[in-house]
């Protein structure tokens, strides 16, 4: 099993401007990926995916890449 | 002295701690993005907002094309200046900033979050966190049991195997 990235890296509050951070979990496509792949807890999977919305309406992360 | 220390309490116990990130035109030209940005931290300061921490409008590509309609006019915007400030506000005066900021014309895109008040860019943190926290295994020497005994090296022997070794 993958450990939680966020936990183990003791990072508490998943940054919306973190994009280098946030570009790890998103695909060749600029979707979000699933719990299965990225092994983050369900909390901090909610964050996530959350910041990562906050950031596409920034328009730091795509929507939709290629 | 106590009604002091009453007060202070009572302004932290109604103020949130808020964060705007907002997108400054690419119209405007890069001198001007300095005044801007001072502009928007007066403004917070102006409604009662104690700014924690921000950054300077930097110019960055968006990921995809955003329009605005400004003055019945479509723009469409591949580039902007993209800025924020983190501040504790009373929650019934963040409605008016945000009235604030619908109005103004340079700000493309904005995004009023809450937030904490502790840095949560964890860039920095992490930068700090693998130089001290990087895990450099020490050599620590096997203890042999007591009775156990240490073999033996004969250097010529070892030698002589070096040698073939690299005759080979």
């Amino acid at each position: 099993m993958k450990q939680d990235y966020f936990s183990s890296n003791n990072i508490k509050h998943i940054d919306y401007k973190d994009t280098d951070i946030l570009k790890k979990f998103i695909n060749a496509n600029g979707k979000i990926m699933s719990h299965k792949r990225t092994g983050v807890t369900s909390k901090n999977q909610r964050q996530l995916a959350l910041a990562i919305k906050h950031s596409r309406f920034m328009g730091l992360l795509p929507f939709v890449a290629r | 002295m106590e009604e002091n220390t009453k007060k202070v309490i009572k302004e932290e116990g109604d103020a949130r701690v808020y964060e705007v990130g907002y997108l400054l035109s690419n119209a405007i030209e890069e001198g001007d993005v300095a005044a801007e940005y001072g502009n928007l931290k007066e403004l917070v300061s102006s409604l009662g907002g104690e700014i924690i921490s921000d950054e300077m409008p930097k110019d960055i590509e968006l990921a995809y094309t955003i329009e605005k309609v400004i003055a019945n006019i479509k723009h469409k915007f591949n580039n902007a200046y993209f800025g924020w400030v983190k501040f504790a506000m009373d929650p019934e005066k963040v409605l008016e900033l945000k009235k604030k900021l619908d109005l103004d014309v340079k700000i493309v895109r904005f995004l009023i979050l809450k937030t904490v008040r502790e840095n949560t860019v964890a860039t920095k943190k992490f930068a700090r966190a693998t130089e001290g926290g990087a895990v450099t295994k020490k050599y620590t020497p096997k203890i042999r049991a007591e009775g156990e005994e240490v073999p033996e090296i004969n250097k010529e022997e070892i030698d002589k195997e070096i040698d073939a070794m690299i005759e080979a």
